[in-house]
């Protein structure tokens, strides 16, 4: 217990710093949240414009698909608020060696590269997406809004998988010395989890399911609030963050048993 | 005259070729950049496409096939990445915020020609390869690619690129005046990205929407050039495309020289 509130404090800490931070340069933070909305608009337009052509795209028509994106953006938004800045940084502080110091410190090593910023200017497209992803579910007929409650599951389940995912692919920055690539790589793969999964067929939605589960983000968690509830979806989404936690810290203690620092 | 030509010629190539050098200095990371990157892009879209014909009432739609959409899908995340520049305007922007810009202005040589020639370099050995990708896949599914106009529509490209860089310019030199202006390049690109057509194609947008894109230049970056070389548009596109990047870049130019005049003579260079 007084672990917990130690570093629920040193994450206040970190939150009045960036919010220090993002409001020095007013302006700068202004564009930032415009940006964040202009993004998350391409998405939604995207969808718009396909079905003033078509009713259905995959196994869902507008209504349905506007769930899927809205709880695409808000798992997003989290992600982007709590994370995205911390892994943007990874491969300057393994390459400068700022690293070096970050794991002197007197706590757990991944939350302090994960969790140092946060992304103030994601806030307002947190509430945002919320917001939407309530009204579009609204537009749905004879939704049972009891299903919400499985989110509080599958939310962190498409959480874990992005966290995961990110550190992951940073940490072999470790094992290469310049890894800008795997920002590129990212930022393609993470494309696969703002598209419903029903796009994709046989072995290869199997592989987004269950290898790299980008369907968690938020076709499996739409899945079960737009169709009949299937169980072992729900099972998979309880199970899965445990197995990823658990196969990154493994990966993250190999990577630094393999770091030489660049700042000596 | 032809003194400073050989002179102005050997300098950008010694920059292109810098900029290509710089890029292929990490292979793995320029493998990842040229190929990996926009596999993964093409794939993800095809799929999306494939999936909206298989569901689609009809065997068109806004009056065009699915081979057409394929080879949009194809082709426009590879001129999309051609045409937009995150790298090297945070490298300019950098430059004028930290004051390392002081080195480039102390030689003799333009800060906007600097940059210009090292991302030509770098988008010419980038295209080089990761056009295969496209070229290949239309090839094995037979996409209605026009081949022959393929130089043309490179030359629209390369034409665009110089706007491109003009709006990189006018956002590093935002420096001059605002302490931070990172988020004028994302604003910024990912405008373009809805405005070029890259996301989707505009002549699927409603119809107010489809004019005003058209009439801006930005369409000339991914669009016109795609529905030319694919056949959705004719060779009147084509040339609205350049005579649209021609005004933009008189105008964003002309701004561009304003601003930098002021930029220069109120900035105190304190570099060591």
């Amino acid at each position: 217990m007084n672990n917990l509130l130690k570093y629920l404090s040193i994450y206040k800490a970190f939150f009045k710093a960036s919010f220090a931070a993002d409001i020095e340069y007013r302006l700068n933070f202004v564009f930032l949240i415009i940006a964040e909305f202009v993004w998350y608009s391409t998405q939604l337009i995207l969808f718009e414009v396909l079905y003033r052509h078509t009713n259905v795209i995959g196994d869902w028509n507008l209504q349905q698909m506007r769930v899927f994106i809205f709880l695409a953006l808000f798992v997003d938004s989290i992600y982007m608020i709590l994370w995205d800045q911390n892994f943007l940084a990874f491969n300057d502080n393994v390459r400068k060696g700022t690293l070096d110091l970050l794991l002197m410190k007197p706590i757990d090593s991944m939350f302090m590269l994960s969790s140092q910023r946060i992304s103030i200017s994601h806030i307002p497209c947190f509430f945002i997406t919320a917001a939407g992803c309530i009204w579009s579910l609204a537009q749905l007929p004879d939704f049972n809004w009891l299903k919400l409650l499985w989110l509080i599951f599958l939310v962190p389940a498409g959480l874990s998988v992005i966290f995961c995912g990110r550190f992951a692919l940073n940490c072999t920055a470790i094992l290469f010395t310049r890894a800008d690539f795997l920002q590129y790589v990212w930022f393609s793969l993470f494309r696969l989890g703002l598209r419903p999964d029903a796009i994709y067929s046989g072995f290869l939605r199997i592989i987004l399911i269950f290898v790299v589960p980008f369907a968690m983000v938020a076709s499996i968690p739409a899945r079960i609030l737009l169709e009949p509830t299937q169980y072992w979806m729900i099972a998979w989404g309880i199970v899965l963050p445990f197995i990823l936690v658990t196969l990154l810290k493994k990966y993250w203690r190999y990577c630094l048993s393999q770091y030489s620092s660049a700042s000596s | 005259m032809r003194t400073s030509f050989a002179a102005f010629w050997r300098r950008n190539l010694a920059l292109a070729n810098l900029g290509i050098v710089t890029n292929l200095e990490y292979r793995f990371n320029f493998i990842i950049d040229a190929f990996i990157q926009p596999i993964l892009t093409v794939g993800i879209e095809v799929l999306l496409w494939l999936a909206i014909f298989k569901t689609a009432e009809h065997a068109q739609i806004g009056g065009f096939n699915r081979e057409s959409y394929l080879a949009y899908a194809v082709w426009a995340p590879f001129l999309g990445r051609i045409t937009i520049s995150w790298m090297y305007e945070s490298m300019m922007a950098e430059e004028v915020a930290s004051g390392s810009i002081n080195t480039i202005l102390s030689r003799p040589i333009s800060f906007f020609e600097y940059y210009l020639s090292q991302m030509i370099g770098y988008k010419l050995i980038t295209t080089l390869f990761s056009m295969m990708v496209p070229v290949a896949v239309s090839i094995y599914f037979k996409l209605p690619i026009f081949y022959e106009r393929l130089p043309i529509t490179l030359l629209l490209v390369t034409y665009y690129l110089v706007l491109v860089h003009i709006m990189s310019f006018l956002v590093s030199i935002l420096g001059f005046y605002l302490t931070r202006v990172r988020s004028f390049t994302i604003l910024k690109n990912l405008t373009l990205m809805l405005l070029s057509g890259e996301l989707v194609p505009i002549d699927l947008m409603p119809k107010s929407l489809e004019k005003l894109f058209l009439f801006l230049p930005f369409s000339s970056g991914v669009y016109i050039p795609l529905a030319y070389l694919s056949g959705r548009g004719d060779f009147e596109l084509l040339k609205t495309g350049f005579f649209n990047v021609t005004w933009a870049i008189a105008v964003l130019g002309l701004f561009s020289i304003i601003f930098w005049k002021r930029g220069v003579r109120q900035y105190t260079g304190t570099g060591a």
